[in-house]
């Protein structure tokens, strides 16, 4: 039996990381979450090492995804960890902004959990 | 003497606000109106920005581990949406301020589906930090909204019930996401 994915979740939403935790856990991930971009520096600090993948929203107090990306392409082991974007935001401009941040990927929101499931693996093998 | 419609219509644009939908204002004269049955419209409002907005959603959000898309009929999606459109239009989300209105339970007998809605929307500005400073919900009325973005002003009126739509799931396949773009 292969281990459970960890996961880290980044999202100011507490009702959408409360919608993240219920539908990764019940997909057999370890799911860790911060609240937005400074909070997850500081998780990823102490915890990085336990880590598979970042899922991170866009539009975030104090840090946004776009500065916690950048942030993370900036230490050498975070490099080649594969960061999602999951967003209710869809303009090429802000994607365009996000590829050349580093991101790995973009998802809009709604999520759906079986297609979030999918694309966790995708990027994680 | 000639009849120009151009001149007619010299008042704020009015534009209704569906079931499943999000509309932020443009800084034009524009009243936001809606009409409520058991679903709710949650007005947000920056007094420094001058920007304001409304949502209009039917539930409030799926059952954990229903396998439920959280899409356009659901409060947690269309609220962050909301909130996430005011901030593109120069909003602040410490300075917003909301209104809600709906949640009528509209049925006697059957599921207070109304109070569930009005319950999701107040834990959640709750937990995001947004003050309610206007709330009429509940009760078995429908609600005539109309909603001024620009001055933040709302009028809320108990109407007819006829005069609600019906509340049911819209399936709109533009609104739907989730697929993984890889760059």
């Amino acid at each position: 039996m292969s281990e459970s994915i960890r996961v880290l979740t980044v999202d100011d939403s507490a009702s959408m990381r409360a919608l993240l935790r219920s539908a990764l856990s019940s997909r057999g991930y370890q799911v860790s979450q911060a609240e937005d971009g400074v909070a997850a520096l500081e998780w990823l600090a102490d915890n990085g090492s336990d880590i598979d993948v970042i899922v991170t929203d866009i539009n975030m107090p104090r840090m946004d995804g776009f500065g916690l990306i950048e942030a993370l392409r900036g230490q050498s082991r975070f490099r080649d960890c594969p960061i999602l974007v999951l967003s209710t935001e869809s303009s090429d401009e802000k994607k365009a902004r996000a590829r050349s941040a580093g991101a790995t990927g973009w998802i809009v929101k709604p999520f759906d959990a079986d297609k979030l499931d999918t694309a966790l693996r995708r990027v994680t093998h | 003497m000639r009849h120009d419609p151009e001149l007619a219509i010299s008042g704020p644009t009015r534009i209704t606000v569906m079931q499943g939908q999000v509309y932020v204002g443009t800084g034009a004269p524009e009243v936001l109106t809606t009409v409520l049955g058991s679903c709710i419209a949650c007005c947000l409002y920056d007094p420094v920005a001058r920007v304001g907005g409304m949502n209009h959603f039917l539930l409030a959000e799926p059952t954990p581990g229903s396998g439920t898309v959280a899409d356009q009929n659901y409060g947690i999606f269309l609220m962050e949406l909301l909130i996430n459109q005011m901030m593109t239009r120069g909003g602040v989300k410490s300075r917003m301020k909301a209104h809600i209105y709906g949640g009528g339970n509209m049925h006697a007998g059957m599921t207070r589906i109304g109070d569930a809605n009005a319950r999701f929307a107040l834990n959640f500005l709750r937990e995001e930090g947004i003050p309610v400073v206007r709330q009429d919900t509940g009760g078995e009325n429908a609600r005539r909204v109309d909603f001024d973005p620009v001055l933040g002003r709302t009028r809320c009126r108990h109407v007819e019930n006829h005069a609600a739509p019906v509340a049911k799931p819209v399936s709109q396949p533009a609104a739907r996401g989730g697929d993984l773009e890889l760059f």
